[in-house]
């Protein structure tokens, strides 16, 4: 049986939602060893969220768009290779799968805000850390405050954060919010053939805001909002790894 | 009778979310945190539905799907997947082990209820007296009516 068609079926029948076509679309081309720089440039330059995106990538130092050293998307591609652009197509799915699970489970619009616009994580802290490897090998990392870990799992569990004592129940919370957001982007990466497997979870307190990247591979930033809950995501990626 | 419904997911917050779902309807909720405890409290239990995740830690659930469907006497109980795997291949594999019907998280209470109503007919409990208020779901793999 054709598997496309197989799946198209089960997708309609199963009534999935559909998959950010300009982020399987970008899998697809990093997935393909020999990939024509020109073409993925073509589909970087047409989404203006995700040359944006790109460029941010590409200037981790800069404080805002005047101080980018690197302008264009070719330029970025060739300074920074294929990671770079893995990493804003695992990014897309995985931003949605979260602001998703915020609308669903909490029912709350979650923004995806401008890293510089947050504000600054400090001391003791929750981070949720989940690896992957095979064809892509990476790693995300998921940053709140107490306050905020608190109100999203008394959100989803649908208490008010003075009912919730139990620290395991809001460790466990934050855990799945990291699994969904993973699931959604693993998915994306095996369906363009770059197949990987996740680790599990770890989620603990911590007072460590590195996020060592990995060598060769990309490294977005990304920060969200929605009300007094305010979360980080970092995701680090490096293509072409053959386990 | 009430329908009995075995929820197989690692995560807490998840077989919670399924509970609070379950509440209003005359059933009973059956927890496991893995596919192995999954496959034990399958055969203990002969749930009327199972809603299985994906990724699990010492077993995961395409291994417990797939033993279910080799298990002469669990392989009719209708599986729901419960999952953020939505990935092709992973979905063609599952649907072809045999599958009721396919759930990626993040979901709405809502869409669960319909999902599990179109596999068993979920009856909302009587109204009980204040004092024998209705259960929440039951913990850890032991049911109780």
């Amino acid at each position: 049986m054709p598997d496309g068609a197989d799946y198209k079926e089960l997708s309609r029948r199963y009534g999935f939602a559909p998959k950010p076509e300009s982020a399987s679309r970008l899998t697809l081309l990093v997935s393909r060893q020999d990939s024509d720089l020109e073409e993925i440039t073509k589909v970087i330059d047409k989404d203006p969220a995700l040359r944006k995106r790109l460029l941010r990538v590409a200037n981790p130092d800069a404080e805002n768009e005047a101080e980018y050293a690197i302008e264009t998307v070719e330029e970025a591609l060739m300074r920074n290779g294929m990671g770079c652009v893995l990493v804003l197509a695992m990014s897309t799915p995985l931003a949605q799968a979260l602001t998703k699970s915020f609308l669903t489970m909490l029912s709350l619009k979650l923004e995806n805000i401008d890293r510089n616009e947050a504000e600054p994580l400090e001391g003791e802290h929750l981070l949720g850390t989940i690896g992957f490897s095979g064809k892509v090998e990476g790693r995300v990392y998921l940053r709140m405050n107490l306050n905020s870990a608190r109100a999203i799992a008394a959100g989803i569990l649908g208490m008010s954060p003075g009912e919730l004592t139990d620290t395991n129940e809001i460790r466990d919370a934050a855990g799945e919010l990291l699994n969904i957001m993973t699931g959604n982007f693993k998915s994306n990466l095996c369906d363009a053939g770059l197949d990987c497997r996740l680790q599990t979870p770890e989620v603990k307190l911590s007072s460590d805001f590195r996020t060592p990247s990995v060598p060769g591979g990309g490294l977005e930033h990304l920060a969200f909002r929605a009300g007094n809950i305010q979360l980080s995501v970092d995701v680090t990626a490096n293509p072409w790894i053959e386990n | 009778m009430p329908k009995k419904i075995l929820s197989v997911d690692d995560s807490r917050t998840i077989r919670l979310i399924v509970g609070r779902a379950l509440r209003p309807y005359d059933c009973v909720l059956c927890e496991a945190s893995n596919g192995e405890e999954g496959l034990a409290v399958a055969a203990r239990e002969k749930p009327d539905l199972i809603l299985l995740d994906v990724t699990m830690p010492v077993m995961d659930g395409v291994t417990m799907l797939t033993k279910l469907k080799e298990d002469a006497e669990l392989k009719a109980i209708p599986v729901i997947m419960l999952t953020a795997e939505s990935g092709r291949d992973n979905v063609i594999n599952i649907a072809r082990l045999g599958v009721r019907d396919y759930l990626v998280k993040p979901f709405k209470e809502d869409q669960l209820l319909e999902k599990i109503g179109r596999s068993v007919p979920l009856q909302k409990k009587e109204a009980a007296p204040a004092a024998a208020s209705a259960p929440g779901p039951v913990a850890a793999a032991a049911p109780t009516a």
